[in-house]
């Protein structure tokens, strides 16, 4: 009997300790798994922060614009007058005021608004004018002028799209003459000399500071913001910004 | 070295983990639900940052990575087995991770600092710091599996949650 207890005394303490080896042996093996994660995770960051900082997405620079052929075709076999684009018969009129220093802007330039000068622009339905809302900062201004000076030339739609590619951090000293004049070049505008007469003309500086001063009386606070006016509005309604091209073509036509 | 208790610890990191989706789901709802983004007079960091072609992965904000990545740690709060403890250590080192990386990216690349992003990399820090202490104070601390059955006496179950 006392035998019988021993062993069975003995068999407990053996499962004990088989107990604790095990405890021990699973905890060093999740401490090792954690302490390996934790190196995977540094070298994961590390890796992607050497990605990111070795890829170029600065923007802004004279000498490498991208987009440019894109951005033209756009425009191709579409009229344009001044900072109108489309038939200038076209009953309605889409009105954007947008500032070129503007992240939204481009992306409502680069996604939102083909399928419009593709669509019921170029069938005339509707006709776009932008109009500059400087907005972001000192360098919107001298950007703005320079679009109104390719429009003097037919270009200014080009000229909008093409700065919009290659657009660099807001207020970042990027709009020198060098990378105005580099636009410009690329947007089809044939005459630089009289494009840089015109730009710095009082006519399209006050045009600038005018159209700024019109946004603001109708309220708009951001860029870009739209109205419309056609046959079927009540004068010129304003949209704010409206987040699709569907949202915008459906305006068009409630107004046409 | 003394830990604090694992059920006060567990505590702890549910209402962070809380506190995180609160502040993810913020910046989600903001980005999208709020009409479309614009460029606002005078500027803001989280125009800037929610602007940024940083702000979304394959088409989503990074900030419903991170509701999802503050869920599944809060989920982890509400077991106390190992595989809780090496998943909530797991998932919010890879979300401590992320939000260095976002740092970064925020820093040094868009140039602009949002305050609710900094928010976010603050209380998924403080999650990696809770669930590293927790994995290294409680990990293996279990009773042991059950022999097979029919040997021996029948074992305690194992408890999935202090009450």
């Amino acid at each position: 009997m006392s035998n019988k207890r021993e062993r069975e005394k003995r068999r407990e303490e053996r499962v004990q300790a088989e107990s604790q080896v095990e405890t021990s042996d699973r905890r060093t093996r999740l401490l090792q798994f954690g302490a390996g994660a934790v190196f995977l995770a540094v070298v994961a960051v590390v890796v992607l922060i050497v990605a990111s900082s070795s890829s170029s997405d600065s923007g802004g620079e004279a000498t490498n614009l991208t987009g440019v052929s894109e951005a033209n075709q756009l425009f191709a076999g579409i009229p344009q007058e001044g900072l109108t684009l489309g038939d200038p018969k076209a009953p309605v009129t889409l009105y954007e005021y947008g500032d070129l220093q503007c992240p939204v802007c481009k992306q409502y330039s680069e996604e939102i608004l083909p399928p419009i000068y593709g669509g019921m622009v170029k069938e005339g339905k509707a006709k776009l004018v932008f109009r500059n809302f400087t907005i972001i900062g000192p360098e919107s201004t001298p950007a703005g002028a320079a679009t109104l000076a390719a429009g003097e030339q037919g270009r200014g739609w080009n000229y909008l799209e093409v700065f919009y590619r290659n657009q660099g951090k807001e207020n970042s000293e990027y709009v020198t003459d060098e990378f105005m004049t580099a636009i410009a070049k690329a947007a089809g505008v044939k005459n630089i000399a009289q494009w840089n007469e015109d730009r710095k003309s009082a006519k399209v500086t006050s045009e600038v500071q005018e159209t700024t001063e019109q946004a603001q009386k109708f309220g708009f606070t951001g860029t870009p913001s739209f109205a419309v006016e056609g046959p079927s509005s009540n004068g010129i309604e304003l949209l704010g910004t409206p987040g699709s091209t569907e949202s915008i073509e459906e305006k068009i036509e409630r107004a046409s | 070295m003394k830990f604090p208790s694992e059920p006060m610890l567990r505590r702890i990191i549910a209402f962070i983990a809380a506190l995180g989706i609160g502040v993810a789901t913020y910046i989600t709802i903001a980005d999208s639900g709020g009409g479309a983004p614009t460029c606002l007079a005078g500027g803001g960091g989280c125009e800037t940052v929610a602007n940024s072609s940083y702000s979304h992965i394959a088409g989503v904000n990074v900030a419903v990575f991170g509701i999802v990545g503050y869920v599944l740690v809060l989920a982890t709060a509400f077991f106390a087995n190992d595989a809780a403890r090496f998943g909530g250590f797991a998932l919010s080192l890879g979300g401590f991770g992320f939000s260095v990386y976002l740092t970064y990216l925020e820093i040094f690349k868009i140039e602009a600092i949002c305050q609710w992003c900094v928010s976010s990399a603050v209380l998924m820090t403080i999650l990696f710091l809770l669930n590293a202490t927790r994995l290294i104070g409680y990990a293996g601390t279990d009773p042991a599996a059950p022999e097979a059955p029919g040997r021996g006496a029948p074992a305690e179950p194992v408890v999935s949650g202090e009450g």
